[in-house]
Formats: C-alpha cells, structure tokens, sequence
C-alpha cells in the first residue's frame, strides 16, 4: 500500500535538500563561567540551511557516559537560555535556537510582536519556516556533537512554538523516543486564524485586519506546518498539556484534535491558560521524560 | 512546598547601605539632565477597535534610547489612567491593548538589554544580571531602573496623562522592578508585584540552582575573590532595602512552589513595605504560572483605577 502524496512532503523533502546540501561547520566551546560542580556546559555553533549560523546550549554530566539526551526546542521568544532542570546532572540536555533568536540572529533579527507573520505574504518568503529546518539541524548536530558519549533515548521537550518543532522534528527523525509538548502553537491549524486569540497568534489576526482578503491565502502558507497532519508520524510516546481558557498559544479543540491524532499520546489538560498547568504540569512533565530517559526519579 | 511558617520565619541577612538614598538621589539628579527626547509613533498594525497601539522611545541614564509599546484608549482624549508595565528578565515586554476597552493607558518598558532598546547595550541573557556588578556604578540594573522611571517621566510629559492616576505592574523581574520603581517614583499610586526577582540576592543564591539567580553563582564561582564586592553592590539594587520606601498600596504575589524567585525572599520584601500591603499566596503554583493570578491582578487594578464595571477585551 502506498500512502497518498501529502502538500507538505514538498516542503519537508526541499527542507531535508537543504540541510544535505549545507555544511554544518559544527563547533563547540566549553563555557567556563557557566560550567557546573555537576556538568560541564558548551556553547555550539553550527549552520543550518539557508547558510544561517546558529547556536545552542549543551550540558553534558561529568562522566564517561553513554548518556541519554534531552533536547529543548525553542520558544516563541527572543532569549532561550541554559534552563536549568535536575535531568542536565545525568542527561546531556541541549537549548537549541532557530534563526533570528538571541546569538542565531546574524541574517535576520526576529522582531515580538511580529516573526509570526513576517514575510507569510509567500510560502518562498516566511521566515519561521526556516525554524523547521533549524530544529532538524539541532536532532542532527545532537547526535554529531564530539564532547559527549550520547547513546540511548531521545527525548525532545518544547512550550508553545518549541512544542510544535518537537512533534514536527519527531515526525521526521525516527530515533526520537519520546517529546513532551507543552501547550503546542496552534500555527498552521485554521484555529489559530480565528478572531479575538491573544498573542502570539493575535500576531496573525493583526495580519489579517491590515490584509483584508488574505485569510485563505496564509492559510494555505501556513497549512503545511499544520501539527494535526504531522501528528500521524510522530510514532513515539507524546505527553501533552494543554489548559483549557487558553486563547492565545493552544486552543482547546486544536488541543483536542491534535491529541487525537497523535498515535501514542497521554493527554493533560488543566485550569488555566497558556500555562498548561504550571507547576503541576511540570512535576508531571519531569517524572515522565526521566522515565523515558532510563533515569531514576528523585 | 514553602509554607506560610516557612515565609514568616525566614529572616534576611541583607541589610541596607547607610548612603542608599544618596546613591538614588544621585542617581535620579543625573537622570534629569537627560532630555528625555521622547518619540511616539502610531502603529496601525497593531492598533484594534478599542486600543491605539504606538511604538515610544525616550532617553534614558547614559543617553540611551529605550523603547516602549504605548497602548492608548481608541476612544476619548484623555486625561487618562495609566499603567506602567515592567518586564520580565528574558520575557519580550507585553503589548497590553486589553486596557483601551477600560479607558486606561498603558506603557510596556524594553529595559536596556531588552530588543529592541539593546543598541547600545546588550550583555545578553544570561548575562545581564552579572554585568558591571563589580561597583554600583558601573552595575546594568543602575541602568535597568533608570530605564523604569524615565517610564514615569515619559507619561508625565503625555498631555493625554492623568499624572495623578499613574499605576505600575509586572511580574517576576517586573515583580522587582515594580517595587523599586515604586520606592523612588512616588508619582505611583498603587502597584502589583507578581512572583518578584531581585529580593534578598545573597539567600536567593543559596535556596536555588535555577537563573537567573544561578548566573550569580556562576561569578561567584569564577571571582571568588570579588564576592564581597559583589555582595556589596547587590545592597543597592535589593528591592528588600526599596520596600520600606514605598508608601503607596502594593500587593505582593507569591507562588509557594516558586521554583526561581524563592516565596521567603519575596515575603521578606512584601513584610517590609512601608504602605498599605496585600499579600496573595499561590499554593500549588511555580514562577508565573498561577492560573488566577492575572484575573486577580486585573481586578485589584481596575478596583484602584476605578474602572471595573465594564467587561474586558480579549486582546
């Protein structure tokens, strides 16, 4: 049986040309200032397709190792720093960036409000596209990396825009074992074009109040990045948050229809907005991913 | 979990400066005598049905220019209300159009470091809480609240500005800064702390591995030898030492599972406030992630404000 040819597999597969035909140019530094009694922390440069140079954080456990890694997709925000969790003491845990955040902002400078709709008016011209592209960069130069012995689970992990790399990254790299995907971005899912959302996704309503006419249009852009279509591929164990006034990052019934799409997902959803259930979540969150690690729970 | 026994019987070892308020005033002289050079212009991308949204910028210390997102009412001249918002340490400062529905204004501060304001000044994050802070001279955060009440001085020079109705908010660094802005710009009638940064810097460095604390640590580590002075310059910028001196009507949130600003060090600002106080205690809740805590903060303000009788936008 062969499966029907989707739109987006034109995207994904000039995406995965580009990467192929880029030269990664990896390297990586230890950060002294920032190293810890328990780890050592690196700070990793590399190029992804389009040429644009990037960079990442990297703590790796002191220790020969093998360990299992945890990779933290970026948010929707300027800064992504070294945040810190108790898995970074037996995990090696990397802080990815896409172009135009903070120290990856050399050909273009991500402006908040406003990454969201810049340059949607093409497929050929909108920027965040370039944030897929760079979130398989980062799987990749994970596992190229010299400084440190990674072997054994994969677990990618993300909040609002980080949450939908990871499940889209998932998709496409089979040897992804597990992402927890707090409150995933709605972007690309005809939900986050609904009126009176809260940004980020009010980014897009701005959008389209100044471009009467223009809905189906960015809907058509947007649409190959839909986490809904992508979901049927992530084959590996999702946990998912979601709360349930969340008119801004993640509303509910994308929520729920992504959940449902998604092979193998444990679901959560609280009181609350964008936060996805906070602290709970996070309690939740921690014990889920050092289980699929192989790390005892402390 | 902290406990409310835990906040009552934490007791800080931070102790204030005898020439704090000579610092300040210093510090407030020379901002004077930076012209403000304020600038306002109208963005209709981001103006709706109820807000006119305008990018601001105005000079600060060091004759840095610091940007703001300036949310006015759609409707009416003005005199209006309005609300200074502070930003988190990392966060992108908030455009806040839900207020124009209420008839109150609303300026989001981009401290130096902050994009767009980080021209001429950009240690980065983390970085920023680390950078200069071998003298109080020399420290980011001089600049940082220099920026936020230059926020002050720029609704002050708006003619659509009620000057008496001047309110001030954030969380988490803007926690912080809303207590200190309040402290030094009595021009603030009442303010809202959520889960406050930059309480008691020494304990904070002990309780918590997590930043922005941690990049103290981190120096420390790297300088011991310049630990003390470290110390030394944190007394002038711990909003523990600015409680005592605001005298308007604050309240402290708290996230008793606050996992980067610890609940004690924040109550120990909160207990030291020289005004009329409210403390909201969130149990079961990390750094900024109560689920009732903007609500709350929002009906606090619009009770203060005295506009709390019509419904808000969502946006």
């Amino acid at each position: 049986m062969t499966s029907e040819r989707q739109p987006s597999d034109a995207f994904w597969e000039r995406i995965e040309a580009q990467l192929a035909e880029t030269d990664p140019d990896i390297e990586i530094e230890r950060d002294a200032f920032y190293s810890q009694p328990e780890w050592d922390v690196f700070q990793m440069r590399y190029t992804s397709a389009g040429g644009h140079r990037l960079f990442a954080w990297l703590s790796v456990p002191h220790g020969a190792g093998p360990f299992p890694a945890l990779l933290r997709m970026p948010d929707y925000a300027s800064v992504h720093d070294i945040i810190y969790t108790p898995l970074r003491e037996r995990a090696v845990v990397m802080n990815a960036t896409h172009r135009g955040q903070r120290k990856s902002d050399g050909q273009v400078r991500a402006r908040y409000p406003g990454l969201l709709t810049d340059g949607i008016g093409s497929a050929d011209t909108y920027t965040l596209f370039g944030a897929y592209a760079d979130a398989l960069r980062a799987v990749d130069m994970l596992n190229a990396q010299h400084v440190a012995n990674v072997s054994g689970p994969v677990a990618l992990t993300g909040a609002g825009l980080g949450a939908s790399l990871a499940l889209a990254t998932a998709a496409r790299r089979p040897a992804v074992s597990a992402v927890a995907a707090d409150t995933p971005l709605a972007l690309g899912h005809t939900a986050a074009l609904e009126p009176g959302l809260g940004y980020p996704l009010a980014e897009l309503g701005d959008y389209l109040r100044a471009n009467s006419g223009s809905e189906s249009a960015v809907e058509s852009v947007l649409s190959v990045i839909d986490p809904v279509s992508t979901a049927p591929a992530v084959r590996c164990p999702v946990l998912m948050s979601a709360g349930r006034s969340d008119r801004s990052v993640c509303p509910l019934a994308f929520a729920d229809e992504l959940a449902k799409a998604l092979p193998d997902c444990e679901f959560r959803v609280y009181d609350g907005g964008a936060e996805g259930g906070g602290h709970v979540h996070a309690q939740v969150r921690g014990a889920w991913l050092a289980e699929r690690l192989g790390l005892e729970i402390s | 979990m902290a406990t409310k026994a835990d906040l009552e019987s934490f007791v800080t070892n931070v102790t204030c400066p005898d020439d704090f308020d000579d610092f300040w005033d210093e510090v407030k002289a020379d901002l004077r005598k930076v012209p403000l050079d304020a600038t306002c212009e109208a963005d209709p991308l981001r103006s709706t049905d109820s807000s006119r949204v305008f990018q601001a910028t105005y000079r600060s210390l060091d004759g840095l220019e610091i940007f703001a997102w300036y949310a006015l009412p759609a409707e009416g001249n003005g005199p209006f209300p309005a609300i200074l918002h502070l930003p988190g340490y990392k966060s992108e400062p908030a455009l806040r159009r839900d207020w124009g529905v209420k008839g109150v204004a609303v300026l989001s501060v981009a401290v130096r470091g902050k994009l767009p304001s980080s021209r001429e000044f950009n240690p980065g994050y983390p970085g920023l809480l680390t950078s200069g802070v071998e003298h109080r001279d020399t420290y980011s955060y001089k600049g940082v609240i220099s920026d936020c009440m230059r926020g002050v001085d720029f609704l002050l020079s708006r003619p659509e500005i009620d000057a008496e109705r001047i309110y001030c908010c954030g969380s988490s660094q803007g926690g912080g800064l809303t207590l200190i802005t309040s402290a030094l710009r009595p021009e603030i009638k009442a303010g809202v702390a959520g889960y406050p940064f930059l309480c008691c810097y020494p304990e904070s460095m002990r309780m918590l591995r997590s930043y922005p604390y941690d990049e103290l640590s981190c120096y420390q580590r790297a300088y011991p030898e310049k630990t003390a002075q470290m110390l030394g310059t944190l007394r002038y910028f711990d909003a523990v030492n600015f409680a005592p001196r605001i005298k308007c009507p604050m309240v402290v949130g708290i996230a008793m599972e606050d996992e980067v600003c610890p609940p004690e060090t924040s109550y120990a600002a909160y207990r030291l406030l020289g005004g009329e106080r409210e403390l909201w205690l969130f149990p079961e809740s990390g750094h900024g992630n109560a689920h009732e805590y903007p609500a709350r903060e929002r009906a606090w303000l619009e009770e203060r404000i005295g506009v709390g009788d019509t419904q808000a936008a969502t946006t």
